[in-house]
């Protein structure tokens, strides 16, 4: 069943009356609504807000990314919120109602997190390398790998299938201790350039590439020539790759 | 009861799982031959026929798989289970984040038709 409810987009600091030029989801007006000194970037909207219609939802998160962008813009310090965060009409009281009470209670949490994102804004890094290319890196001066090599050479079939397990496996773990050991070394360079710092699920590229660290960063605006000088030192070494975006709004710094 | 097989995606589905099952099966052998062939207990000669059975067994799999035309469903079946530990790991290194999900009061996050 069809409910109504207010699609919240992003909080502010101060009183805001002015709505943004901008068509939310629906086509409907983004509206500004002032409370205890603070203003929500708000919308009517039906809820659910999409089907299970990919293109709808991923034209959906567009318009949703859209307004926090504008909004951004013009409030400079925002505290953004993910996408499909709808207040309802809930124990008797209006979904307006609903709101205010949650603003004005969590009032100083609010304000306490524009402050400490004034002026910043979000970067993502993230590093992959290619795994082929770093396993005969870290393997080729390696003793017992080597030497494992050379055994399955001089077996008969049987064994040498055995071996050859005890040599993924070997290979496999000598892997994860240089993954560590790299994440270790670029999670710390990557923490002396910036404010603050979280680390990010990895997710999957295509299957030349692994990612090995996701990070989000926080830093103010505009200044990442530091951060970038590290992340070229990156690149440089062989069979590593960077991608580095931003600024986004700091959906990362947000928690709610 | 009688099943009925008549439908190929149901045979697909339900081959695929019992091949997938029969692959993490097969993975835990490998693993505890290796440590069978490093304990030292067996002679040369048994370490040379478990090899082989292993390879025989890799054999079988594959050719099934291929005949039966089910090596995607095997690996859909092999990446779930993946994606179901790692939930379960993530729930229990986070359980904030789920006692978060359950506190819906006047939030609601219906994004698709009651999904999250």
């Amino acid at each position: 069943m069809m409910e109504k409810g207010l699609y919240l987009y992003c909080v502010v600091a101060g009183n805001e009356t002015r709505g943004l030029e901008i068509k939310g989801i629906d086509g409907q007006p983004v509206l500004t609504m002032p409370i205890d000194d603070l203003t929500a970037v708000v919308q009517e909207c039906q809820t659910p807000i999409a089907n299970d219609d990919m293109k709808i939802l991923s034209d959906l998160v567009l318009i949703h990314q859209a307004v926090i962008d504008l909004a951004w813009e013009r409030f400079q310090t925002i505290v953004p919120f993910s996408f499909g965060t709808v207040v309802v009409e809930r124990d008797g009281k209006s979904k307006e109602e609903n709101l205010r009470e949650w603003l004005e209670r969590e009032s100083e949490t609010l304000k306490e997190k524009l402050r400490r994102l004034e002026g910043k804004a979000e970067y993502g890094v993230q590093v992959s390398w290619e795994p082929a290319k770093m396993m005969e890196k870290i393997t080729r001066n390696d003793k017992e790998v080597r030497s494992l090599q050379e055994e399955i050479h001089s077996k008969g079939t049987g064994t040498a299938y055995l071996l050859r397990q005890k040599l993924e496996r070997l290979v496999k773990e000598r892997m994860e201790v240089a993954a560590d050991a790299y994440f270790k070394e670029f999670f710390q360079g990557v923490r002396g350039q910036v404010e603050e710092v979280r680390v990010e699920k990895v997710r999957k590229e295509d299957p030349s590439r692994q990612m090995l660290m996701n990070l989000s960063c926080l830093t103010p605006k505009g200044e990442t020539s530091k951060l970038g000088e590290f992340l070229d030192r990156i690149t440089k070494i062989e069979g590593f790759h960077v991608r580095f975006t931003g600024p986004w709004p700091p959906y990362s710094f947000v928690n709610f | 009861m009688k099943l009925e097989i008549d439908n190929d995606d149901l045979k697909h589905g339900l081959l695929g799982l019992v091949m997938g099952i029969v692959e993490i099966v097969r993975d835990t052998l490998r693993i505890q031959s290796v440590k069978r062939m490093e304990s030292g207990t067996l002679t040369g000669v048994q370490i040379e026929k478990l090899g082989n059975a292993l390879i025989e067994l890799d054999r079988t799999i594959d050719k099934i798989k291929e005949e039966q035309g089910i090596a995607e469903a095997v690996r859909s079946v092999r990446d779930g289970l993946d994606d179901l530990v790692n939930r379960m790991v993530d729930t229990v290194a986070d359980p904030a984040g789920v006692r978060k999900m359950g506190e819906e009061s006047a939030f609601s996050r219906k994004i698709a038709g009651g999904k999250r």
